[in-house]
């Protein structure tokens, strides 16, 4: 498995329970994604399997190495693209890739040679000089993709990677992640365009209040809750089956 | 060389390329900031004054003042590092790498402990150029000013990671560190304070350091040297535990 999440918990100081007894396993190679409303848990457990966020309880397991006892070893087969464009303002383009290399301890010839090539990858290569905040939001979020992948992770973590870019970069992002999946990188997606989720992945999991309430494909889910698409399936889970787009009007609709 | 100790340099080097990158603002500003003390103690108000236990008012201030800038720029430094990474949230990229708490504890340490060294060492350089500074016993001096700054570096650290607004900081640097600095004799000598400002300045732990210091260079000093290094490292070693523990915990750092 490539990440297995067993009973997860996490409280709050504030009392508030992210996540309340979550078990999932993503198997090595697939396209997992996750699905839930503002709130739901998802980012807490990404935190929680990369280690920004410190589980009450439970177990999380990368390529069978526990997340908390043996991080070392986990953490190296993680690379996750955050939500926030969480760029080093006083680094470069190239030196944000460079650095993230030396934090997961690769050599220097190594690092030179990976920062080209994901600076070709990303389009980036005009711009490996200039300092980050410069940097246009669409050109951040490549950069952050790029950064993530940087250390040849076998499991990616995408947190709503997709988030407020152009119709363009979002087709570009797609193709480029379907590429590294079919080459063997398993992918965990958190997204709110259920497109998105439906054309990328093999599996998906709906989190809703700190729980997983269902698991299965696009297909799978849709027949579970009894309607004829994920988007329904989705409506029906956060309790907003009212606004099904087979409610609005033909006259609306057209 | 092996993944950590590649990792570690990489996460010191980007602590130092952050002050070299705005070296007007982490080098030059103190530096000239030390030369207006010099000028202002030493050659103006200095000259009214004869000597100061055998020494020349300006000598026997400079070996404080580079105390202080070591002391000032480790703190400072460390504190506004951490805290912009945590506003950015760019030190999450640090935070989910391999690298344990005590890298990422030593590695922000070094970043202030370096560019107060850089300032000291700038500073006594120039000083040696303009007055005739003696260094009496380098073996009290070396320890005593890398211990000083690993504690301030330490300081920064532990304000850095508990402060939730720029604010927090500027209130530690300036009704804190500032007054216990200059109350610990960096511009004079206690001993010849009045009482119970005498007694008081007995309880400032910068007193010490500046007598450290000032012994190093000097020769001269009104606190035990041995104690003084002693309780020096006592506290070097408390606040590195603090701060091992805030990492080890993830305290305002992981969520």
């Amino acid at each position: 498995m490539a990440l297995q999440i067993t009973d997860l918990v996490k409280r709050y100081p504030t009392g508030t329970e992210a996540l309340r007894g979550v078990s999932l396993s993503i198997a090595e190679g697939e396209f997992f994604g996750l699905l839930g409303p503002n709130g739901a848990g998802k980012s807490t457990l990404i935190h929680c399997t990369t280690g920004l966020a410190q589980p009450t309880s439970g177990s999380i397991r990368v390529f069978g190495h526990d997340a908390i006892d043996h991080y070392e070893q986990a953490r190296l087969g993680v690379g996750l693209a955050p939500q926030d464009l969480n760029l080093d303002w006083f680094l470069t383009v190239e030196e944000t890739l460079d650095y993230h290399g030396g934090y997961f301890g690769m050599p220097r010839k190594d690092r030179r040679e990976r920062t080209g090539e994901l600076l070709e990858a990303f389009s980036l290569t005009d711009k490996k000089d200039e300092r980050t905040r410069t940097l246009s939001g669409g050109m951040k979020r490549r950069l952050i993709l790029a950064r993530a992948l940087m250390h040849r992770p076998p499991l990616l973590i995408l947190d709503e990677p997709t988030a407020g870019v152009d119709v363009e970069l979002r087709l570009e992002l797609w193709h480029y992640v379907q590429r590294i999946n079919q080459e063997g990188t398993t992918i965990l997606l958190t997204t709110h365009y259920l497109e998105e989720a439906e054309q990328l992945c093999d599996k998906i999991a709906f989190i809703n209040g700190g729980e997983i309430v269902a698991t299965g494909t696009s297909g799978e889910l849709a027949a579970r809750f009894g309607v004829a698409s994920l988007e329904d399936a989705y409506l029906e889970l956060v309790g907003r089956k009212e606004l099904s787009r087979g409610l609005i009007p033909d006259e609306v609709a057209s | 060389m092996s993944r950590r100790q590649i990792r570690f340099l990489t996460l010191v080097r980007r602590e130092v390329s952050r002050f070299l990158k705005i070296k007007r603002q982490t080098v030059g500003a103190p530096l000239l900031e030390t030369f207006l003390y010099i000028s202002v103690f030493g050659a103006a108000l200095g000259s009214r004054i004869n000597t100061l236990h055998g020494f020349k008012y300006v000598v026997f201030v400079i070996p404080g003042l580079i105390m202080m800038a070591w002391a000032i720029n480790a703190f400072s430094n460390n504190a506004s590092s951490i805290l912009q990474q945590k506003f950015q949230r760019s030190i999450d990229d640090q935070l989910s790498s391999p690298a344990s708490p005590t890298e990422l504890l030593f590695a922000f340490s070094l970043g202030g402990f370096l560019r107060g060294m850089v300032v000291s060492l700038l500073t006594f350089i120039a000083a040696s150029f303009l007055v005739d500074l003696p260094v009496d016993h380098v073996l009290v001096l070396i320890p005593a000013l890398f211990l000083v700054g690993f504690f301030f570096a330490q300081l920064g650290v532990l304000i850095g990671v508990r402060a939730e607004q720029f604010d927090d900081v500027a209130v530690a640097q300036t009704f804190v560190l500032q007054p216990l600095i200059f109350l610990g004799g960096v511009f004079y000598s206690a001993s010849l304070l009045p009482q119970p400002f005498q007694t008081l300045t007995h309880f400032n732990p910068v007193y010490y350091m500046i007598n450290l210091v000032r012994y190093g260079f000097l020769g001269y000093t009104e606190a035990n040297v041995a104690l003084s290094l002693g309780l020096l490292t006592a506290a070097v070693l408390a606040l590195y535990a603090v701060n091992h523990r805030l990492f080890a915990t993830g305290y305002k750092l992981r969520a």
